[in-house]
Order: C-alpha cells, then structure tokens, then sequence
C-alpha cells in the first residue's frame, strides 16, 4: 500500500466533503440559527441581562460573522476527521463490499455508516437548535449521544464478522442480528433529559435542515474518496522496493 | 552486516502506519468540533480559556448542524 498517497486521498476528500457540508449548513441551517439568537436576545433583554443598545449589536453581529465563518471551518475539520474514520474502514473493508468499481464501493460504505452511525442515532437523539439543551445536562448527553453511535458501529462490525462463520445466508445474518441488537440498544438507552421548550415544528424543521447537511456530507465522501481511489489505487504496491 | 531485510507487504494489507495516523486525526478532530469547550487552549492560554471558548464559538454552529449536545 503506498500509505502516504493512501492518507493524503483520505484526508483532501474529508476535508471536500466536509467543506460541502459547512456550504449546505451555511445555507439551510443559519436562518434558524439566527432566528433562535434573535429570540435568545430578546430573552436578554427582557431579564435586563443586556441593553438593546447599538454597541450591543455592534458586538453580536460580529459574533456571528466569528460563528458564521466558522461553520465552514468546523466544516472542513469534522470532515477530515469523519473522513480519517472513513477511509480506515474503506480500505479495511474494500474487498468485501459490493460494486464494480471504488466509487459504487465507497458510497456502499458511506451509506451503511449514514445509516448505522447516523441516522439511526438521530432518530434517539436528534439535533437541536440552541436553547434546547441545558447546559448542566452536556456532559451527560455527549456520553450518551457517542456511546450510541460507538456501540451502533461496532454492532455492525461485530454482526458483519459474525456473518463470515456462517455459510449460507450471510447477506442476512448481519442485517437481522444488527437490527435485534441495535433495537435493544434503542429502548435500552435513557432518553435525552431536556424538555423542549421551544416550538415543536420550528425545532422539527431545524432537524431536518440538519439531518439533510449531514447526509450531504455522507454522500459528498462517498463520491469523492471513491473517486480518488479509482484514480490513484493507493491499494495497489508499487514494483520499486527499498532495502 | 550480511543480514538481508527482506519487506514483505501484501497487496492487500493496509499500512498500520496509515491506520494510526487517520486514528488519531479522527480522534482529534472529533473532540475539536464536538466537545472541546476550552480544553485545547487551555494548553496553552490557561484557565482563561475556558472563559473565552475561542473554538467552542468558532465550531458551535457546526455542533448544533452535526447533531453533538449542546446548549
Ligand atoms: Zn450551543
């Protein structure tokens, strides 16, 4: 495997998808960030925590510019890193996924981890707009949201290995297993502690701006790390050897 | 010095260098945007930094957009 290709592919093709994701979130999911600070400020002025005064919002608005360019930002680094975790599993896993070529491959895999690590985590703790979470509850929700997606995946590594003892029928012991198990986990696990306050069809369209942000990033990766393994076989040993 | 290196390396074996490297850019990167809330400049900048939480704000639209907890 020439290994430095192999990481440099890995890493430009997270950095791209995540750089789509930040561009989609910058266009679907800022408007309502923006209405919900616009409400938080209100609730500031209305405590008297802050004065509605023009120095005032001098200073938000070059908050959010500071927030705002950041999306993009955090968009190309949570990409890089999705994506270091995607290309370990792609090369780990590429000889056994279905498709003719790496691209159909690549987005094979994207789509059971949009899936497994993904969709399925959302649908027991989907995002939130801010002012949904309490703050005092973080530490807690994050324990629960990684766990979920750590013990989803490794679910289906652990049905997929599984599988392989098996001689016939291999497709469907995974799939089945997995679903047994991860249904389990789904009950099992205790809910997200915060009540939503916010108005419930406002913090449902925020979830689905971005649920679609990240399946724009899944399939972004897919497509592109595909793409560049088709080109460059980072797989493939070269016939120069150093002694 | 008549000992003979010999590098055996599978077709489709996938470097463990590679493996690590990605790892530890995964993990990094994770922490970064999903939970750090002042903890790496903090290496650097002290207690203050938990004050400023120059990259919690700079990631925090992210967070919410990517589905990690927040506020
Ligand atoms: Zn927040």
């Amino acid at each position: 495997m020439k290994t430095f290709l192999f990481i440099v592919i890995v890493l430009i093709s997270g950095a791209f998808a995540g750089l789509i994701h930040g561009t989609v979130n910058f266009a679907i999911v800022e408007p309502y960030l923006d209405q919900v600070i616009g409400i938080e400020n209100q609730n500031l002025f209305a405590s008297g925590e802050e004065k509605d005064t023009p120095e005032f919002w001098v200073e938000y608005e070059g908050y959010r510019i500071w927030q705002k360019s950041g999306q993009m930002l955090a968009g190309v680094i949570l990409g890089t890193s999705i994506g270091a975790l995607f290309g370990i599993v792609f090369a780990l896993s590429r000889n056994s996924l279905p498709g003719n070529n790496d691209v159909k491959k690549a987005l094979v895999l994207a789509g059971i981890m949009w899936f497994t690590m993904f969709v399925i985590p959302f649908l027991k703790y989907p995002a939130n707009p801010p002012t949904v979470g309490d703050p005092e509850t973080v530490v807690l929700r994050s324990i629960l949201y990684l766990s979920f997606i750590t013990i989803s995946g490794f679910g289906v590594v652990g049905f997929y290995k599984l599988s392989q003892k098996f001689q016939n029928k291999r497709k469907l012991v995974p799939i089945i297993g997995y679903g047994i198990f991860i249904s389990v986990v789904f009950f099992v696990m205790p809910e997200n502690p915060d009540e939503i306050t916010a108005p419930i069809d406002w913090v449902n369209e925020f979830r689905i701006m971005s649920f679609l942000g990240v399946t724009s990033f899944w399939v972004s990766i897919g497509v592109i790390l595909g793409f560049f393994w088709n080109r460059f076989s980072p797989n493939k040993e070269t016939t120069q050897s150093y002694n | 010095m008549s000992e003979t290196r010999q590098i055996n390396v599978s077709k489709t074996g996938v470097s463990k260098l590679a493996i690590v490297v990605l790892a530890i850019i995964f993990a990094a990167g994770l922490f970064l945007v999903g939970f750090d809330q002042g903890h790496i400049f903090s290496l650097v900048y002290g207690e203050q930094a938990f004050e400023d939480l120059y990259i919690h704000e700079l990631t925090h639209d992210m967070r919410h957009a990517a589905g990690f907890p927040c506020h």
